[in-house]
């Protein structure tokens, strides 16, 4: 349009040094950064067409949907599918579950995690590192099927750890325990399954943070006369903290997200009180049902609780005076 | 080197240009063919002879029973494509059936052709079907073979949407095999026994303990059972069956009155639990039994150390299968093939052969998103001429057949022997033996040969080993199904099949069912003896929050529907 002019009228607003405020200001930063402006447009357009159009899709929520029929002509319910959720105590029990399961993988992933980065940093021994690093985090390329599988087998009557437990004179022929069949032994099952397979992998973020550390620290705090221990209390892990908080505050955001896969492969009939989670319940009773009004409810209730958990993690670290996200 | 930069990106632009306009060409191509072969397609049906374009439809089938394939790739599939111009890429089932069903009606995107198998109430009720009736109307093969099964397969609002599988042609042949529920137990046992005639199940477990005892240090199996997922049913259906009903689902029906009722919470159910109760304490049930999914259930079966199961011929045939085929290699191995037994409680009557049914809530059905739906009219019609069900069900004259002098089908030992899976999958009879518009298995073609080898005597005794021939004729039978009582006439059956609409009461029964029995059924087998009725009694209480008699009702209405419908 007229451009030109426009460029005219702002320089000689600077010109007659009147400083501009409120959207005076905004136009004015608008034209100066114009270019960066338009460079933005294709990936706010992409941000709106695939993160927030498909939100449209959460009305589905408040009708009684029925696939196949053109938008007007659902029956719009209300709050009847959160409704139906919250007092159904099936849901308040896969809700504790997911809420659990993912408890303890956040707590038993941290924790492994951040030691074996603290010792595997101690090691100067490059192949044994090198060796110890590559079959902690093999298992992280299996697929849940493959590594349900290995689990199942290991836990089986006949599997080596009952084995074992015979062999030692823990337990008599015969009386061997069905470990995926105890629906308490369930949680831990799974924490300890999840360790299993992504230990090596977490390490690796932690691996690279200490890198980072000047060593001139250490060699600062080893002749202050500190030992080993003093200097990965005092020294890596106090390095480390800020990526440990960004990623204790992203997973904390990913507490309603237990995962489906390990939960949905070591289920069966015996432990199913403790081993179904949120994902499941929406699998069998939502789609499997052709309710899917029930499954995006039970979806956005999802999202929000993470948001919510998100923004309170954040904000202790904010006020913690640490690192945080925003 | 901006010189340079800008060759480069020119070269990049030629290159990418050419490689859409050669796609574009591809498109075009393909999109011509399909439009010049729609008005060809009407004439399908009438002249096939006339040489056709081809086409390939998209075939989605619920069952994952073989590997993914083009039906011109096998034998039979290129006659048929020869005859018609069709081709089908067959796409099997990878993973859970209604999820994938569930994501197909979410995107509203169909394959051209749906068999699917246990998600059908889903598709019809996303009206993902069309409408078959004026289709039928102009296929004279399919009105010949489904003709008298019209009016059942109609929708409640009139409309026809799938074939299903199973419509009966000529007369009624059984089956020689046991391809029903049975008891099965190896040949060793009841060799070491001297073949007694088992009648009940009290007598089978004995034998079964008996054996073990024995050979203590073999580390044998008493008796495993199948419970993963879905197939559940193979242990909670045993007390229907010793009872004396056939595979009616969830009911037993009253031959007299016609009632339907529910056997979870019956004596029979907590017998059948508490002889399992017995057997785990006697250290004779494999307690994995209630952890092993479908596949170390099948390993387990083909390990040789198992005894005795209950389960369904189909479902265990895989399994099952390996022990004959061994066997035929090396007759020692016979030992560990299973001899199949009819039991009840009391020694009566069993009723586990299937009465002839008519399967109403299985079968194909045309999507409303497909191309051209008369030419897959045309071919279904075509497949359903008589020479063509020969060639799907017998193969070629000569070559995988023999036909006597008086006009009886049979096969030679070498044919029998050519017959692997290996050639059922090239040949095709793997891909064509079911699932798709056909003759009922136990159909007769119209000069009184068996629609199905496997139903044909003559095949049946080619068959046999001279093993198999020392046992049949220990127990005084010519064939497997002799040993069993002939299935009485149930005008409903299979009272399973009676479709039932999505989201109502009857299948959100079956769902908490399925919980609530998956849930206590292994807590009473693997429960003290001491605790059994302890934990008997939590399980009424948790099954009787369920509206057990609302859903006995609406079978009943079903079930004296269906009677009345045959009349």
């Amino acid at each position: 349009m007229n451009m030109a002019s426009n460029i005219k009228s702002t320089t000689t607003s600077i010109a007659s040094d009147l400083k501009p405020t409120g959207i005076k200001l905004f136009f004015k930063k608008l034209v100066q950064q114009r270019i960066l402006v338009l460079m933005s447009v294709p990936f706010l357009i992409w941000l709106f067409l695939f993160k927030y159009l498909p939100l449209w899709g959460w009305t589905t929520a408040f009708q009684k949907y029925r696939p196949a029929k053109s938008f007007s002509e659902q029956e719009w319910v209300g709050l009847d599918q959160f409704k139906f959720l919250f007092q159904d105590e099936r849901f308040l029990r896969v809700l504790r579950n997911t809420l659990a399961q993912s408890g303890i993988n956040l707590a038993l992933g941290f924790i492994t995690a951040i030691i074996l980065a603290l010792l595997l940093n101690e090691l100067r021994g490059m192949i044994f590192k090198r060796v110890v690093q590559t079959v902690t985090y093999m298992p992280h390329f299996l697929s849940w099927v493959v590594a349900a599988g290995i689990i199942q087998a290991t836990l089986a009557p006949d599997g080596i750890i009952n084995m074992l437990m015979i062999k030692l004179g823990m337990i008599e022929k015969g009386q061997e325990i069905l470990f995926l069949g105890i629906p308490k032994d369930f949680w831990t099952i799974l924490g300890l399954g999840t360790v299993w397979k992504d230990l090596g992998w977490n390490t690796i973020v932690y691996l690279a943070a200490m890198a980072t550390i000047d060593p001139a620290q250490y060699e600062a705090a080893e002749m202050d006369g500190a030992g080993r221990f003093r200097r990965m209390w005092n020294v890596t892990l106090p390095g480390i903290k800020s990526v440990i908080v960004v990623l204790l505050i992203l997973n904390i955001g990913n507490l309603m997200e237990s995962g489906f896969e390990a939960q949905y492969l070591l289920k069966n009939g015996m432990n199913i009180d403790y081993s179904e989670n949120i994902d499941i319940f929406v699998l069998t009773y939502g789609i499997n049902q052709s309710n899917f009004s029930l499954a995006v409810a039970a979806g956005m209730f999802k999202s929000l609780v993470s948001i919510v958990l998100l923004f309170i993690a954040n904000n202790i670290a904010k006020r913690a005076g640490e690192s945080r996200l925003f | 080197m901006a010189k340079k930069l800008l060759l480069t990106c020119m070269a990049a632009v030629l290159v990418f240009t050419a490689a859409c306009s050669n796609g574009n060409n591809g498109k075009n191509n393909a999109s011509s063919t399909a439009s010049s072969s729609a008005p060809a397609a009407t004439e399908s049906a009438a002249a096939s002879e006339k040489p056709l374009d081809k086409v390939t439809f998209s075939y989605f089938l619920g069952v994952a029973n073989a590997p993914d394939v083009n039906t011109n790739e096998t034998t039979i599939g290129k006659a048929f494509e020869d005859q018609t111009g069709v081709n089908f890429k067959i796409e099997h089932l990878v993973g859970d059936l209604k999820a994938k069903i569930g994501t197909m009606i979410a995107s509203n995107d169909y394959p051209d052709v749906i068999n699917p198998d246990a998600g059908i109430d889903q598709l019809v009720d996303a009206g993902a079907f069309m409408d078959l009736t004026d289709l039928i109307e102009k296929s004279p093969n399919i009105k010949r073979v489904y003709g008298p099964f019209l009016n059942q397969m109609k929708a409640a609002d009139g409309k026809i949407y799938y074939l299903p599988i199973s419509a009966q042609v000529g007369d009624f042949v059984p089956d020689p095999e046991i391809n029903q529920g049975a008891f099965w137990i190896q040949r060793r046992v009841l060799k070491e026994a001297g073949y007694p005639k088992i009648k009940t199940l009290d007598e089978y477990t004995k034998l079964i303990e008996d054996y073990v005892a024995k050979h203590k240090d073999e580390d044998l199996t008493g008796l495993i059972s199948l419970t993963h997922d879905w197939r559940f049913f193979a242990t909670s259906n045993v007390p229907m069956h010793l009872d004396g009903y056939p595979n009616d689902g969830n009911v037993e029906v009253d031959m007299t009155t016609f009632e339907a009722k529910t056997y979870y919470t019956t004596d029979s159910t907590k017998r059948w639990l508490q002889k399992l109760n017995d057997l785990n304490a006697k250290g004779l049930f494999d307690k994995a039994s209630f952890v092993d999914n479908y596949d170390q259930y099948l390993a387990k079966l083909s390990s040789k150390k198992v005894l005795g199961f209950f389960d369904y011929g189909w479902q265990s045939a895989n399994a099952r299968n390996l022990l004959v085929d061994a066997a035929r290699q090396d007759p020692t191995q016979d030992d560990f093939v299973y001899f199949p037994m009819p039991l009840t409680w009391d020694g009566g009557k069993d009723q586990l052969l299937d009465p002839p049914g008519f399967v109403k809530n299985r079968g194909i059905g045309i999507s409303v998103s497909a191309k051209d739906p008369e030419r897959i009219m045309g071919y279904w019609d075509n497949l359903l001429k008589e020479e063509n069900q020969i060639l799907k069900s017998w193969g070629i004259k000569g070559e995988t057949y023999e036909v006597d002098d008086k006009g009886r089908f049979y096969r030679t030992a070498e044919q029998i022997k050519k017959i692997d899976e290996p050639f059922n999958l090239s040949f095709g009879f793997r891909y064509f033996n079911w699932d798709w518009p056909q003759y009922g298995a136990n159909s007769t073609l119209s000069d009184g040969n068996a629609f199905a080898p496997g139903f044909q005597p003559e095949v049946f005794q080619m068959r046999l080993t001279d093993a198999d021939k020392t046992i049949l004729e220990k127990y005084g039978v010519k064939t497997y199904s002799e040993l069993f009582a002939a299935p009485d006439d149930r005008a409903w059956y299979p009272a399973w099949g009676i479709p039932k609409t999505q989201g109502s009461p009857e299948q959100i029964w079956e769902t908490t069912k399925d919980e609530v029995t998956k849930k206590f059924y292994p807590k009473l087998v693997l429960a003290k003896p001491a605790d059994f009725d302890k934990v008997w009694e939590e399980y009424l209480t948790a099954f009787g929050k369920l509206d057990t008699a609302g859903y006995e009702k609406w079978y009943t209405e079903q079930i004296k529907a269906a009677i009345e419908a045959a009349k």
